[in-house]
């Protein structure tokens, strides 16, 4: 199509005056057309970015709820699913398997793992857990974690599907004071 | 034009070849120091050798969505405008995808063992997954046909667009609650690096090598485009050669020189070979 008007010059003063109006007219009204699409696209562009602002600026997008926002929303979260964090409380974890010991281990193969019962703090809140899932292998006391699952009944205890182990950015050696001896013997 | 000889040419210059062996020497160091002299992690343990390879590669990711900014902004301004500044970002921005995808797979590799999960929709992993799909949409704008030109400027524009979501993705993990630890070099909020002795060195050691990697990446995939650039040029001279012969016929005398000098080879050969030996005999 364009190419008709670039060469309608050439084409001799009968298609000249025929064509060129015409194409000039074309011309206009796709630009027109291309202005407007470029308009819409620039208008869901910022609303998206506007929606997204708005969402930082309300804290609307909550990936949990620590154990004492929740025990205080308690009413509202109801036995509806969401992820809740807190420290594992030393000495709090116990792992019942029919015959088991209580220690924190993983299932046997082909046995479905044992229920894992643990406390939960944040701040002065403690909140009892019941855990159907394995646990991960980071999963130990006084580490932060975050859980997926729902409250018990009406009660404050909070049964979980899921434990994420949360960690620090901080990397410390496991034995700073070791080093290898020439043989490649750990010597102290 | 002979193997490697002039900037657009061949297989690229001594220069990078060795600021690739720079970066193979970096990554082979940073290996040998990350899986056998670096301790095991107090809490880790040896889980922590990723934190030699993940870090790096979204540090990378960063650096090169900056680059890609930055040239984009360059060429939208009218006084620095070149081509040269759209190939720079294109550049910038693929290298920037595939280190945007390292970094998912190394993240969800590192994540399984120690958070218990592949992937969760905590704010920095969905920032950093929308990352990946707003730059894979620019690589798809480049290559939208267009005159050379309108493709660069509308490149650039994507390119600023698609950047807003890149400090949205540094700083989620201290605007919203994530299950990431927030960064462990310069900690914004401490302004702190908690990484002990050697894990410390062999972290800074991933962080030059990958960017070695990526300027030698950056400067081959520029070099490339530039190349692109000068076959699209001179193929559509070529082609206005060839329909100008087509028309005309023979083109005049004086003419020639222009035509055997686009044709190359494939026309100037013959001449010297007839007037050399064969003009003697």
């Amino acid at each position: 199509m364009s190419d008709s008007t670039v060469l309608a010059p050439s084409v001799g003063p009968a298609g000249a005056s025929v064509l060129s109006p015409a194409g000039a007219a074309a011309r206009r009204a796709r630009q027109a057309r291309t202005r407007r699409r470029l308009a819409v696209v620039g208008l869901v562009l910022l609303a998206a970015i506007g929606y997204l602002v708005y969402k930082v600026l309300t804290s609307a997008l909550v990936y949990f709820e620590t154990a004492s926002e929740a025990v205080a929303h308690r009413a509202e979260l109801g036995n509806s699913t969401f992820q809740i964090e807190g420290v594992v409380v030393p000495g709090s974890i116990r792992q019942e398997r029919p015959g088991g010991t209580g220690a924190l281990g993983h299932a046997p193969a082909g046995e479905p793992p044992a229920d894992l019962r643990f406390i939960i703090r944040s701040g002065s809140v403690e909140v009892g857990v019941l855990d159907t899932g394995a646990p991960p292998q980071l999963f130990q006391a006084d580490v932060p974690v975050v859980l997926v699952g729902h409250f018990l009944g009406s009660t404050d205890s909070f049964s979980a599907s899921q434990i994420l182990v949360k960690h620090s950015n901080a990397y410390i050696a496991a034995h700073p004071g070791r080093v290898k001896g020439p043989t490649g013997k750990v010597v102290r | 034009m002979s193997p490697g000889a002039g900037p657009g040419g061949g297989r690229g210059t001594a220069v990078l070849r060795v600021l690739g062996l720079l970066g193979l020497v970096g990554v082979v160091a940073t290996v040998w120091l990350g899986l056998w002299v670096t301790p095991p992690d107090r809490f880790m343990g040896n889980l922590v050798r990723l934190l030699y390879l993940h870090p790096a590669i979204a540090w990378v990711m960063y650096i090169a969505y900056g680059i890609a900014f930055l040239s984009s902004l360059l060429y939208l301004w009218p006084r620095t405008r070149a081509l040269a500044w759209d190939r720079l970002a294109g550049a910038s921005s693929e290298v920037g995808v595939v280190f945007t995808g390292l970094t998912l797979v190394t993240g969800s590799i590192w994540g399984r063992p120690t958070w218990g999960v592949w992937w969760t929709w905590d704010p920095l992993l969905t920032t950093t997954a929308l990352l990946f799909v707003l730059y894979l949409g620019y690589l798809a704008v480049r290559q939208i046909p267009g005159e050379r030109e309108a493709r660069a400027r509308r490149s650039a524009i994507a390119a600023l667009v698609a950047f807003v979501d890149v400090p949205i993705v540094y700083f989620s993990v201290l605007w919203w609650r994530s299950l990431h630890q927030p960064p462990t070099v310069d900690d914004p909020v401490t302004g702190k690096t908690y990484v002990h002795g050697s894990m410390a060195w062999t972290l800074l050691l991933s962080f030059v090598a990958l960017t070695l990697v990526y300027a030698w990446l950056l400067a081959h995939r520029y070099r490339l485009a530039a190349l692109a650039d000068l076959e699209e040029g001179e193929g559509l001279e070529l082609a206005i050669a060839e329909r100008r012969a087509e028309a005309g016929g023979v083109p005049a005398r004086g003419e020639e020189p222009a035509g055997a000098d686009l044709v190359g080879a494939a026309a100037g050969v013959p001449d010297p070979g007839a007037r050399g030996p064969g003009a003697g005999r």
